[in-house]
């Protein structure tokens, strides 16, 4: 066996000296060991070194049990391994604390040299591989949060000197200039446009990410009236009628920022993929609220999306065409969002003749863990439940 | 006080959208006067020293340095002004966060939320909507 002593440090506890003084005997050439004879030093010991990686208590002591005294210091100090040392045959509270997880291992007394010892080598490896995972998720965690953090400033700062220059460009339109110039301001202003719309829908990705859901009463044709005044200009500006319908009750409860995010997309990829030549291009919402659930069905007849894509779209930066631009996160973001509000979104498409986009958003909200999938219903009916 | 236009207050950090916003309102024909602050803490200074007997109409920046638009706003309501009702005040700012634009909605002093950039047609709105 090595001589060399580790650096393990071993916190000892039982109310009889002469216990205390034996166990110190056979391991201070091992390890560094400190020895309590009852709770109150025992927690003295924890609160002066905390590298102490593993503590053997006794079951039996005036006052308190081990178990209880393993309770009690398992919230403060839970990182060292609980190693139970029992004379008595009470293994009813043995097995109670083992599965309870107050107790690593117990050691039976008298006991033995040897089982110290691989109780000790156990115990020091179980700690090091949990002090290291523990580690690690806090890394995670941190990289996750600043990670969240440079996304979301990072797209409000992007955004500053992009409107900037749409705003100059505003101001161009007012001068008279060369029909050349005219088209070249155009073409800068359309890209400036092009970079917005994926910040957009970047910015819009994190606060789905970090978002918190705020559910207040939302009033449906409110909720239409708002789309109506972003999106009636594009409707006339791209010569497609844009028809909206409600119907139940008025109000329901919902996230509303999720709603507008989730009506943005649809609505702008409805006017996005219309066909060119069409003369009766139509964009339908339609909001229905019932008494179990808001349905929001979104219906154009526009370039469609081919079959084979339906089981993509909705995957992060898949894109069925490179007809119009996008960014890959529209409709990802919104399987997102109906994740987090546990609805659903159901599509049906058939190529150059449109598409109807079904979502079912449940007025009683269950929380639904991820593990139930996507969400995602792929469906050919165009109505019916 | 001749109807259809406004004093314009420009609270805003950025020099090229100060820029923008100028030039907007002296091309709609709608401002009687605009007087730019790139600080919140001036443009409340200022208001607190010459109260207007007209229509004010303020935009201001949500994020800037020191005191932000939100801030601007708070202490703008604890003004004692006594043509308290001829300010609007409009946030003009960059922001897609709708947690902003609710919590913005939360003063009674501003008169709405808007985005950049400024246009004409904006201009013609808000206008409009403070004509008697």
């Amino acid at each position: 066996m090595d001589k060399l002593k580790s650096d393990i440090e071993v916190l000892f506890i039982d109310d009889e000296p002469n216990n205390l003084i034996s166990f110190k005997a056979c391991f201070r050439f091992d390890y560094t060991i400190y020895l309590a004879v009852n709770a109150e030093e025992a927690e003295k010991h924890l609160r002066e070194h905390p590298s102490i990686s593993v503590i053997f208590c006794d079951q039996r002591m005036p006052g308190k049990t081990g178990v209880a005294f393993f309770e009690e210091i398992r919230d403060r100090y839970p990182d060292p391994i609980r190693v139970l040392v029992t004379g008595y045959a009470d293994i009813e509270s043995v097995i109670a604390a083992i599965n309870k997880g107050q107790v690593f291992r117990y050691i039976k007394k008298p006991w033995i040299e040897a089982d110290i010892a691989l109780t000790i080598q156990e115990a020091q490896k179980f700690y090091l591989t949990a002090a290291l995972l523990k580690k690690k998720n806090q890394a995670l965690e941190k990289a996750y949060h600043e990670l969240d953090q440079f996304a979301y400033s990072a797209t409000h700062d992007m955004r500053g000197p992009i409107l900037s220059v749409l705003g100059v460009i505003e101001l161009l339109k007012t001068i008279p200039v060369s029909a050349e110039t005219g088209e070249m301001i155009g073409m800068i202003e359309k890209a400036m446009l092009k970079l917005d719309g994926y910040i957009k829908s970047l910015h819009e990705h994190y606060s789905i990410r970090r978002g918190e859901l705020h559910f207040t009463e939302i009033n449906a044709l409110d909720l239409i009236g708002d789309v109506g005044a972003l999106y009636d200009p594009v409707a006339s500006l791209k010569q497609v009628s844009f028809i909206k319908k409600h119907s139940g009750p008025e109000t329901f409860r919902s996230d509303l920022p999720s709603l507008k995010i989730v009506l943005a997309n649809l609505l702008s990829n409805a006017f996005k993929y219309q066909r060119e030549q069409a003369s009766d291009k139509r964009v339908e919402l339609e909001i229905s609220v019932g008494s179990h659930e808001a349905v929001i069905r979104v219906s154009d007849n526009g370039i469609g999306i081919p079959e084979n894509d339906l089981p993509d779209i909705f995957e992060i930066f898949f894109r069925a065409t490179t007809a119009e631009y996008g960014s890959g996160f529209g409709l990802y973001n919104v399987r997102d969002i109906l994740n987090k509000l546990g609805g659903t979104i159901e599509v049906s498409s058939k190529e150059n003749q449109g598409s109807v986009f079904t979502v079912r958003i449940p007025l009683m909200f269950f929380h639904r863990g991820r593990s139930r999938g996507s969400g995602i219903v792929q469906s050919d009916r165009l109505r019916g439940r | 006080m001749e109807t259809g236009r406004a004093d314009f207050i420009i609270i805003e950090d950025n020099k090229v959208d100060c820029f923008i916003a100028e030039k907007t309102i002296q091309n709609s024909g709608k401002g009687n006067s605009c007087i730019i602050f790139s600080q919140a803490a001036l443009a409340l200074d200022y208001i607190e020293k010459h109260e207007s007997d007209g229509q004010v109409i303020i935009f201001v920046d949500i994020q800037m340095p020191r005191m932000n638009g939100f801030e601007f706003v708070e202490s703008f309501e604890r003004l004692p002004l006594s043509n308290r009702h001829l300010y609007r005040i409009y946030t003009l700012t960059s922001s897609i966060n709708e947690r902003d634009r609710e919590r913005i909605k939360m003063f009674p002093s501003v008169k709405g939320f808007l985005n950049k950039p400024l246009t004409v047609d904006i201009i013609n709105q808000v206008v409009q909507v403070n004509s008697p």
